[in-house]
């Protein structure tokens, strides 16, 4: 707080402004600044020697987008079609618990929404450490398998435990803001649709799904951008086989390639928000079509 | 109609189970006498919390965790608090613009706020050679989710209580000290609960603002899983569990965490 104003001020005078100083300062200087600062950073001349040379080139930028064996450009793909992968299963997942935790009359109710928020509490690293323990090469599964007389399976290393460890990661930021859509439809919409022949399906396509297409919009935008952003459960579970725009973009921080890394990380970010921008668009589309 | 309703009941299980079953392998890998945890185990043991706990570095790094989020947490609650009181009573027309700078920093992917504040950092000249940039970036990352809580309990309260208090002949600061913050105490304490878990489990901004020789758990163990198994990274998880588990039980012996929204 503000120092307490004179008693000779009549209470309210005080300037209010003071009161958003001191996130507007801290936001400035540690947000707005150092942002524009990356995307001028993007724009310099990478050296490996010091952070950059003087002047300023679009190199970056063409050497990202249009170099002759389009390794970014598959990259940025690889790291798209990876967050879209994610973002599916985790609405495929979510969706049955959203429903029954939005629908329940339990008296474990409580219970069970805290079992859906309590990943949150617990670090992404120990929560992909668990997965390691399970998907390793000799890890809990592939030694139970091995007990049994059966192959081991490659589990880890690869995309699929990179996606199955990111699921985990992000399915409570799904299930949430479903099941805050589901709770706001009427059960009676349901029973009509039902009472007049509609077969389950056709409730759950054209009645269900329909209206909770703002929980469903909100959900797969927030693990979208979540899954572009995620580093460390790649880097852990993918451990250097799995590449994906992040662990390259901190790959070449360690060699000093700053001005590049920036160029990456900044045309990461704007693909990511255009993806989130047509999504939205589709899906208002869609709801009007399916509604 | 009922093998449905049975269907839904085996997929929503099996949800759960998913949920919690990584968690639960770290805590029972912490406890298993072997290397390798197997099924079934080997038997009980506490000899990886031997390890964690004789180990400086890890007792460093989870002390530093520990310092690192508690002033962040206390930080955030001076920049956060006013920054809610502005918003839900006296912002006009940059209101929503007020909103998104606040949020900003939860909407921005961490890891590249992240880089932005190295680079920042290396230009400005603080590098990360001392502490200070750390410090600065958890502080950052916990402003929104104080904001939140902070805002949601301002809404819960009727501004004619504190209307009241002036009419009376109270200043703006009394009132507040006397009337707004006994009532937004809940929300307060929890918005302090969630900035201490934010920072304290925060991976992506310690691993490039960290400095020289320093480190903070969750990076400790980040860099242990990265080169090598050992399970003495499974006691360390386990400990942070329970330092995170203890923030939520004493936050919800003192206010109750009903008010929690996140």
């Amino acid at each position: 707080m503000t120092a307490p104003s004179p008693t000779a001020r009549p209470p309210g005078v005080r300037p209010r402004w003071l009161l958003a100083a001191p996130v507007l300062v801290t936001v400035a200087a540690l947000i707005v600044v150092p942002y524009v600062n990356i995307l001028v950073m993007s724009f310099r001349v990478p050296s490996t020697t010091k952070p950059y040379l003087p002047g300023f080139t679009f190199g970056n930028y063409t050497k990202a987008l249009a170099d002759p064996d389009f390794f970014y450009f598959e990259l940025l793909f690889d790291t798209l079609r990876l967050a879209l992968t994610i973002t599916f299963l985790c609405l495929v997942v979510a969706y049955p618990v959203a429903f029954h935790l939005a629908r329940t009359t339990s008296r474990w109710k409580g219970v069970l929404y805290a079992l859906v928020l309590s990943p949150l509490l617990v670090g992404v690293v120990i929560r992909s450490f668990g997965w390691i323990i399970l998907l390793a090469n000799n890890g809990l599964i592939n030694q139970s398998l091995k007990a049994w007389g059966m192959a081991p399976l490659p589990l880890m290393y690869n995309e699929f435990g990179v996606v199955l460890a990111l699921v985990h990661v992000f399915l409570p930021f799904m299930i949430l803001p479903l099941m805050g859509a589901i709770q706001g439809i009427d059960p009676r919409l349901e029973e009509a649709a039902r009472s007049l022949g509609a077969g389950p399906a056709k409730v759950f396509w054209r009645v269900l799904f329909p209206l909770s297409m703002p929980g469903v919009q909100s959900g797969c935008i927030l693990v979208f951008v979540l899954s572009c952003g995620a580093y460390v459960t790649p880097a852990l579970l993918g451990a250097g086989r799995v590449h994906t725009m992040t662990t390259e973009v901190i790959t070449l921080l360690d060699q000093f390639l700053w001005p590049f890394g920036a160029a990456l990380a900044l045309i990461l970010s704007v693909v990511g928000l255009a993806a989130v921008a047509i999504y939205a668009r589709l899906s208002g589309r869609l709801m009007r079509g399916l509604a | 109609m009922k093998g449905g309703k049975l269907l839904l009941g085996a997929a929503v299980t099996s949800v759960y189970v998913f949920l919690m079953l990584p968690i639960a392998i770290v805590v029972i890998a912490s406890f298993n006498s072997g290397k390798y945890l197997k099924f079934p185990p080997e038997g009980f043991s506490l000899r990886w919390y031997a390890n964690f706990f004789g180990s400086q570095p890890f007792m460093d790094a989870t002390l530093l965790s520990f310092v690192l989020a508690v002033v962040a947490a206390a930080v955030a609650t001076v920049i956060a608090v006013p920054a809610a009181l502005y918003y839900v009573r006296h912002a006009g027309r940059w209101r929503e613009t007020f909103r998104m700078l606040t949020l900003a920093p939860l909407l921005l992917p961490e890891i590249l706020t992240a880089i932005a504040l190295l680079f920042f950092y290396y230009q400005i000249g603080i590098g990360t050679k001392s502490a200070l940039g750390l410090y600065l970036g958890h502080v950052v990352i916990c402003i929104p989710f104080f904001f939140l809580q902070v805002t949601s309990a301002l809404y819960n309260i009727s501004p004619s209580l504190e209307e009241a208090a002036r009419s009376l002949g109270a200043t703006s600061w009394t009132s507040f000290r006397r009337v707004t913050l006994p009532l937004i105490k809940p929300g307060v304490i929890n918005g302090a609960l969630f900035a201490f878990i934010i920072s304290f489990d925060n991976v992506s901004i310690s691993l490039l603002l960290k400095g020289v020789g320093t480190t903070t758990l969750p990076m400790q163990v980040f860099d242990y899983l990265r080169w090598d198994f050992d399970p003495t990274t499974a006691a360390a998880s386990t400990v942070s569990i329970a330092m995170t588990l203890g923030a939520v039980i004493l936050v919800d012996r003192l206010v109750g965490l009903r008010a929690m929204r996140y």
